[in-house]
């Protein structure tokens, strides 16, 4: 059953930073935005920014501590500091690494697939996009709990901007255009005799 | 989930005047996992006689195989092919047979009888019948079939529109379900011609 076509699953923290969203989406929502809340108490206590590594710990810290109570989240945390771009994977078991690419979620095994196949650090932000894209796009076809539509942002020094909203119904039959069958059998009138 | 979920399936056939129209989705799927988007769950008996079979897909090819087996020691001993009625009740009584250790599949019949009037019914696992003048539904999209078939149907549609309608119902419902989809099959059968059509639907 599909509660919603249009979820977003790709949550702003702050304007420098993305959460994205797999498991329970209450869950998700709450602690993200709790997080948001911690970031900008930092900012205010410390008078700069909070960076990735600090952010993605303070919510890996606690989901910790709920660790066992039936929280399930599954998120990365994206964004930009004074060290460059950071990624972190965080969890509801306590589990948090640092990486330069992950795949969150029941559809996570087929978009590795082709993210891991593409995959270049030399890519351009067009050819990273449109390689996220399909990977979500495939995640999408097989995995019967995923759809609907496919969000791309990107996460500059400047913040993040949103490159593209595809709904996956579409991007189908772009990437797999319908051919014209070659027709066998043709039914035609009998001449009249 | 379910044993009847594991595959997951939907079906829908429905009434028009002198007509029939009879669609599933296209989806074999292993839990979550999309596996094939050709899946038949359509099949024809006679010219004028198809079974849809929901439910646990091998049960389902199986449950088709002893069909068409007793269909045509029928033709052979009758000399002519089996009325939907009568077919209806083969079904019934061959799922009942296993009533302690059933056939995890809900059947979707529809054909033309006796004067091409046609005639549409479904069933339980275990053979209960279920007759309808206007439309039956199957498999996991069920109740979002009820629904918009509900509020689709008319009655006495000619087969353009018939098509058109259950097409729609079809698509619609599948859209709500993440266990079928991935496309629809639709024949359309009248007492002259049986016209089938793949539809396009999401993919995912």
């Amino acid at each position: 059953m599909s509660a919603s076509q249009s979820v977003k699953k790709i949550i702003e923290i702050n304007p420098y930073m993305l959460g994205t969203m797999a498991g329970g989406a209450a869950d998700c929502q709450f602690w993200h935005r709790n997080l948001g809340v911690k970031c900008r108490l930092h900012e205010l206590a410390n008078k700069r920014r909070i960076s990735v590594t600090g952010a993605s710990k303070l919510l890996a810290n606690i989901l910790y501590s709920y660790r066992g109570m039936g929280l399930s989240v599954g998120t990365m945390i994206a964004g930009w500091d004074e060290k460059g771009p950071g990624l972190y994977y965080v969890d509801s078991e306590g589990g948090r690494l640092k990486g330069t690419r992950f795949s969150v979620g029941s559809g996570s095994p087929y978009a590795y697939g082709v993210l891991d196949s593409g995959y270049r650090y030399d890519m351009s932000v067009e050819e990273a996009a449109e390689l996220a894209r399909r990977a979500i796009y495939h995640a999408t076809f097989r995995d019967g709990a995923s759809g609907g539509v496919a969000s791309v942002y990107h996460v500059g020094p400047n913040g993040w901007t949103k490159l593209s909203g595809d709904d996956v119904g579409e991007l189908h039959y772009k990437y797999y255009p319908v051919e014209a069958e070659v027709v066998e059998q043709e039914m035609a009138e009998l001449p009249v005799t | 989930m379910s044993i009847f979920e594991y595959n997951g399936s939907a079906l829908v056939a429905m009434v028009g005047k002198n007509c029939f129209a009879i669609a599933s989705d296209r989806r074999l799927g292993v839990q979550l996992q999309t596996i094939a988007t050709d899946f038949q769950k359509i099949y024809k008996i006679h010219e004028k006689l198809f079974i849809g079979l929901s439910g646990l897909a091998t049960d389902a090819q199986t449950l088709y195989q002893r069909l068409v087996f007793r269909h045509k020691l029928y033709q052979l001993r009758e000399e002519r092919d089996m009325k939907p009625e009568t077919f209806a009740s083969l079904v019934s009584a061959i799922l009942y047979e296993k009533r302690f250790g059933p056939y995890f599949c809900q059947p979707v019949i529809a054909g033309l009888g006796d004067e091409d009037k046609p005639f549409i019914c479904t069933m339980d696992s275990i053979g209960a019948k279920e007759l309808a003048k206007d439309f039956v539904v199957a498999g996991t999209a069920s109740e979002s079939l009820y629904g918009a078939c509900e509020s689709m149907f008319k009655p006495d549609m000619d087969a353009e529109e018939l098509f058109e309608t259950i097409s729609q119902a079809l698509l619609s419902s599948v859209d709500r379900d993440c266990l079928s989809g991935w496309g629809g099959h639709v024949y359309v059968v009248t007492p002259t011609e049986v016209t089938e059509r793949i539809l396009k639907g999401r993919m995912d």
